[in-house]
């Protein structure tokens, strides 16, 4: 007989998903996370996309502590004195609800008490060690010498899956894998929000930023969003692309961003409430461990289950499908009490057929765009020019927008030929 | 003998992340880590280790509001045997005086008790009035600031660690204690305690259960008036790099802003 039937390492979006589902169905769970409480380690840009909860907490919308629905979604391209904007504002959002900001510091909780209320124990403050095994299967989590058993486990560790890299059932991160994020919390009035990104009510703004003029060639994305009365504002940058600018440091890159003619007056007079920093696992499908073996499952971003565009950053979303997902799987292989890697091997089923692994598969490789060169200084330096040239008026004859382009183009330090290419594989990446 | 041992607790703000709301002027409570307060943990530590040592049982007595539930759970798997969180929406707002009163009430509530202990103060208020208030309230015998205990036939030892030097007092039970601040080393909550502490839990006691008069509690029983309360301007720093030959450079600007002066040789 085991301790519990199940076992949950890690209470952040994805752990607490599958522990509120496992218990609801009446399944004794105990649910293990290092933080306390829940949520005060973790870090992340800060909007929670999609409808994931609903299958998992009903009336979440009016319960979860959200800070604004995103009706106001903005892509810039930053240069040293130019933004441009792609700004997308929509009505449509306050009926079709689609994405809120939120603090984890209080998500986390709020989940984590919601899988305590469902049944599930939980327990914080204490790190796991390592897996019990039994003839190769995992039978429980090793702590301080203690064994707890379960009939299988669901790793759901965050970012940096110790456990599980430890117990070689995932590889170690390599670098190419990862990108470290870096976040303040900076806090205003609410009003002063309101009144800086022309907000409304409870309407949020999200924004993403490509900042191509970073000394060096270093690629860094920036975010930008409100929540209620502070902002969350900071950014990811590509370890590989770090550590190959030896001279650069990444608090840098963030003081750089924050120092931006057109962001610094948004942040401006601000208070930091925290400053953080974390791994972004960024490796997409090509980094994924198995996802399932015997008495196993691994789920959210200990599976590098994450999706970014440039456009839109996306994590949670994924971390509570995939927890719910693992739930589901462990549920029917408890039917047959069989938790052998073949019957778990229905999880892996569950997601090739939900948006989780579909995105992932169909955006192989997208990390090449966003990443690219292209993306982050050609294209803005042009687009720079073009409209310089556009608005810019010296009294000298109007040039066709034709010419303004071709124009640019010559002065755009890359080659026409592969400019094309490459715009090309980025809109089919994309 | 068996030993009925109480140790007082309390959940503090985290003192790393505290933050005064500037607007109210209070501890703005809704982003701040609560945690046990250091002095407390030792408080506690010293109990187990008595316990270990001569036997008998240890319950930890909290006053608080409901999120002081990690505390208790957080003694319990430390190794407590009993966890009793005092509750109430009247206790609250408490100062010193009430709080004290209502601890010793519900110590009062319990069978027997031989040995109080409590950390030395709190490091969200750092009074370090309750402990002794509760001992004047139950007219039990008190020592402060202590750094270790032993138990022998009825007696405590205690070493008290003053300004001067060490103090080795030896009092009959029951007897209260206030323990210094880093005085031992907290033993580990691991995860097979802290599940066996979150299956078992702890008890809640209200006012109807202490049975006390609303009035004496909480705000309505506190004597203290606070009359106003002000921050501390954080004065306006700067860094500056001088190389060692250029320290009389150094002298002379500090001497120039005032922050040096001359004086007579004697």
């Amino acid at each position: 007989m085991s301790d519990f039937d199940f076992i949950v390492v890690g209470a952040g979006p994805a752990g607490s998903s599958a522990a509120i589902r496992l218990a609801t169905a009446g399944s004794s769970v105990l649910l293990v996370e290092r933080a306390d409480p829940p949520g005060s380690k973790a870090v992340s840009g800060g909007i929670l996309w999609g409808r994931d909860l609903d299958g998992l907490i009903p009336d979440w919308e009016k319960s979860a502590p959200v800070e604004r629905y995103i009706d106001f979604k903005s892509t810039s391209f930053l240069t040293r004195d130019s933004k441009i904007s792609i700004d997308f504002r929509s009505k449509k959002f306050e009926e079709k609800k689609t994405g809120y900001s939120v603090l984890r510091a209080k998500l986390d909780q709020f989940l984590a008490l919601k899988a305590k209320a469902a049944g599930a124990t939980l327990v914080t403050g204490i790190t796991v060690d390592s897996l019990a095994r039994k003839e190769n299967r995992i039978v429980g989590v090793v702590q301080d010498g203690d064994t707890i058993t379960s009939d299988a486990v669901i790793l759901a560790e965050g970012a940096n899956p110790r456990v599980a890299i430890e117990s070689g059932l995932r590889e170690p991160l390599r670098d190419r894998d990862c990108a470290i994020g870096i976040k303040q919390i900076v806090k205003l009035s609410e009003a002063t929000v309101n009144e800086r990104f022309n907000l409304t009510g409870n309407s949020g703004y999200a924004g993403e930023f490509a900042l191509g003029y970073l000394e060096g060639g270093v690629r860094a994305g920036g975010f930008l969003y409100t929540n209620k009365d502070s902002l969350s504002i900071g950014v990811v940058i590509a370890m590989e692309n770090l550590r190959a600018n030896g001279s650069t440091y990444s608090y840098d890159i963030m003081e750089k961003f924050m120092e931006h003619p057109y962001v610094k007056p948004l942040v401006e007079g601000g208070r930091v409430q925290e400053y953080s920093a974390h791994l972004v696992p960024e490796g997409g499908i090509d980094s994924m461990p198995k996802l399932f073996g015997d008495g196993y499952l691994i789920a959210g971003d200990s599976a590098s289950m994450t999706f970014s565009n440039g456009m839109i950053i996306q994590g949670m979303n994924y971390a509570i499908a995939s927890g719910a997902m693992a739930a589901d799987s462990l549920l029917e292989a408890a039917k047959k009490k069989d938790f052998s890697g073949a019957a778990l091997s229905s999880y892996q089923d569950r997601l090739e057929h939900s948006q989780v692994l579909m995105d992932l598969r169909k955006f192989r490789g997208i990390d090449k765009v966003t990443w690219s060169r292209l993306v982050h200084e050609v294209a803005p330096g042009m687009m720079e020019n073009i409209l310089f040239s556009m608005f810019y008026e010296d009294g000298n004859p109007k040039k066709h927008l034709a010419e303004i382009i071709l124009g640019s183009l010559s002065k755009a330090n890359m080659k026409r030929s592969e400019l094309i290419m490459e715009t090309y594989r980025m809109l089919r990446r994309m | 003998m068996a030993l009925e041992i109480v140790v007082m607790v309390k959940q503090v703000p985290d003192s790393q992340e505290v933050v005064i709301d500037p607007v109210t002027m209070n501890l703005n409570r809704s982003l701040t880590r609560n945690v046990t307060n250091k002095a407390d943990e030792n408080a506690l530590e010293a109990a187990l280790q008595l316990r270990d040592e001569v036997g008998g049982h240890v319950t930890v007595v909290s006053m608080g509001p409901p999120q002081a539930e990690s505390t208790m759970i957080e003694c319990l798997a430390r190794g407590a045997d009993r966890a009793i969180l005092v509750s109430d929406r009247f206790f609250g707002g408490a100062d010193t005086y009430p709080t004290g009163l209502t601890v010793a009430s519900a110590i009062s509530k319990l069978e027997k008790v031989d040995v109080i202990f409590a950390g030395e103060e709190s490091s969200d208020s750092s009074t370090g009035h309750v402990g002794p208030g509760v001992a004047e309230f139950l007219g039990m015998e008190q020592a402060t600031y202590v750094s270790s205990v032993k138990y022998a036939d009825g007696f405590i030892i205690a070493e008290r660690e003053l300004e001067d030097g060490t103090e080795v007092i030896k009092m009959p039970t029951p007897v209260l204690l206030t323990i210094l601040l880093n005085a031992n080393v907290p033993r580990r909550q691991t995860l097979k305690r802290k599940i066996a502490a979150t299956k078992q839990g702890y008890e809640v006691w209200n006012l109807e259960k202490l049975g006390m008069p609303p009035e004496w509690v909480g705000v309505r029983g506190s004597p203290t008036i606070v009359r106003k309360m002000r921050p501390i301007k954080e004065k306006e720093r700067a860094a500056k790099r001088f190389e060692i030959d250029q320290i009389p450079d150094l002298v002379r600007e500090l001497f120039e802003i005032g922050a040096l002066k001359l004086e007579e040789m004697q």
